[in-house]
């Protein structure tokens, strides 16, 4: 579905190159995990999918056909970025919510890219998008809260709402951008949970980068990892061993969990 | 001495200095208040104060009331298109952005009153000059200040609503001002109790409103009359700064 071709960035003043010549096919269905060490290009790996983050060479093709190269920063290339975002959600660490408006709100920006800039502005939906936008957010299980101010919430439930904005678009390809990094790890569990659950329910293509091993060789069907831009594995989490794990992060695991074998 | 370095020191010389160099430049000496049973006398005139005109009063009132409005309110709905222009993050081009920062800055520079004596040439004396006045100066100072309250807002939502395939502009529109609305009404209230006080300067120049009716009492000799503009002047400044606080705080 998604095909990542010598995907390369370099930060303007920055000698070293964030991601290198990234190589990667990526399917319907895969639930992939980007592991890697702080600084080791995961972000911007994730962010070069939907064209967050322009990059340097290389290309990004969706279904064959290129939708992201280094020219994609204005005019009609940059139109066509924008068309193929609609079909790829985002969730954030810091959920990037719209302070002082609603959950229904925030949830319904998801429609944005669909619809006409004047019927955004004075924010006239459909009902048709009202209901789905009410039906994703009984689905991430926050129904009741669907008329509370988003600063109002707890750390989960306002990623919660980030999925719903999300899964608004009816995208086929989810992007997570350490979605639990700020989240505790009970949170962080149920918060995996529905992103395991929507992805099966929806087929997609699911890419997120996470912290936490456990919870990437639990939930995950592919691991990728990163170290230093360089892609230094890419395969499923069995395979992603204690050697690997040495490999990415440069120390020993600090937790039982290669030896329990979950 | 241990708050003190030699640095301080230098620093309170020089502050001495200007403060000196001040007073001489504007003829500053106490003594000269041993005159000051003048002024007594001359407030003296002041009362009793003079009801007979105070409906004409009240209607000059709610005249300035409604310039200094008009013209900040003008100016803020003019400036914020301009804002998102004159902010780096939100600047369509480099370019735009410098020449927008430039603009605002020369607009800004130019005093009200600069800007009412010259409009009194085409527009004739009244309050519309002062309206036009105010709302050019405000432009600038919204532009400023709204700028760069785009510049500090926070830049996650942004990313979020262009992660969703918003255009450009709703993608900024909706990502920042709702961050921003509570800091742009609160400036507004303040350029408003700003504004007000502009335009009794702006009646001193033919502008219209209590600051005329204040003028020409004063310099009529009317001084039975001063007295009230005075205190209705100040009974409407203690009103405003009441009621922009009190809704200051409901929004924030």
């Amino acid at each position: 579905m998604i095909d990542v071709k010598n995907l390369s960035v370099q930060y303007a003043g920055n000698s070293t190159e964030a991601l290198s010549n990234i190589n990667l096919t990526l399917n319907k269905g895969d639930f992939v995990c980007v592991l890697g060490k702080s600084g080791a290009g995961k972000s911007t790996f994730i962010r070069c999918i939907n064209g967050l983050q322009i990059p340097t060479s290389g290309e990004v093709c969706l279904d064959g056909k290129v939708c992201l190269d280094p020219d994609y920063v204005s005019g009609a290339k940059a139109e066509k970025l924008r068309k193929v975002r609609r079909e790829m959600g985002m969730i954030f660490q810091h959920f990037n919510l719209i302070p002082r408006l609603s959950v229904l709100q925030n949830v319904l920006t998801g429609t944005f890219g669909y619809r006409s800039s004047f019927k955004n502005l004075i924010g006239w939906f459909s009902q048709e998008e009202l209901e789905l936008a009410k039906k994703v957010i009984a689905e991430v299980g926050l129904s009741e809260m669907s008329g509370r101010r988003v600063e109002n919430l707890s750390g989960g439930q306002k990623q919660r709402v980030g999925i719903a904005r999300a899964l608004v678009q009816q995208p086929r390809v989810l992007l997570g951008d350490e979605p639990v990094a700020s989240l505790d790890p009970g949170t962080s569990n149920h918060i995996f949970t529905l992103l395991k659950e929507m992805h099966e329910r929806l087929g997609l293509l699911t890419i997120i980068n996470v912290h936490d091993i456990d919870l990437a060789k639990r939930y995950a069907t592919r691991i990728i990892a990163l170290r230093n831009g360089e892609l230094i594995f890419d395969g499923p989490p069995e395979q992603f061993t204690e050697e690997e794990y040495y490999a990415t992060y440069g120390s020993k695991s600090e937790n039982s969990f290669f030896g329990a074998g979950i | 001495m241990v708050w003190f370095k030699k640095s301080n020191i230098v620093t309170v010389v020089i502050l001495l200095i200007f403060i000196y160099l001040s007073m001489r430049l504007t003829e500053f000496d106490l003594t000269k208040f041993k005159d000051f049973r003048n002024m007594i006398d001359f407030l003296s005139q002041w009362f009793p104060m003079d009801f007979s005109l105070l409906p004409e009063m009240v209607q000059d009132t709610l005249e300035t009331l409604a310039m200094a409005f008009l013209g900040s309110v003008l100016g803020l709905v003019i400036a914020l298109p301009i804002s998102f222009l004159a902010a780096r993050n939100t600047a369509p081009s480099r370019a735009l952005f410098q020449i927008t920062r430039v603009g605002l800055s020369f607009v800004r520079s130019i005093p009200e009153i600069v800007f009412g004596l010259i409009l009194l040439t085409t527009l004739g004396l009244g309050p519309f000059p002062a309206v036009i006045a105010i709302m050019f100066h405000n432009i600038g100072v919204f532009g400023k200040l709204i700028s760069e309250l785009i510049e500090a807002a926070d830049p996650g939502p942004q990313e979020a609503m262009k992660a969703v395939g918003a255009k450009k502009w709703v993608a900024y529109l909706f990502s920042i001002m709702p961050q921003i609305w509570p800091n742009v009404l609160s400036q507004f209230f303040y350029r408003f109790e700003v504004a007000i006080r502009t335009s009794l300067i702006l009646g001193f120049i033919g502008g219209g409103g209590i600051g005329q009716r204040l003028f020409n009492d004063f310099k009529t000799f009317q001084y039975s009359s001063v007295s009230l503009d005075v205190l209705i002047i100040m009974v409407m400044v203690i009103i405003i700064d009441f009621l922009a606080s009190y809704v200051r705080n409901r929004i924030i």
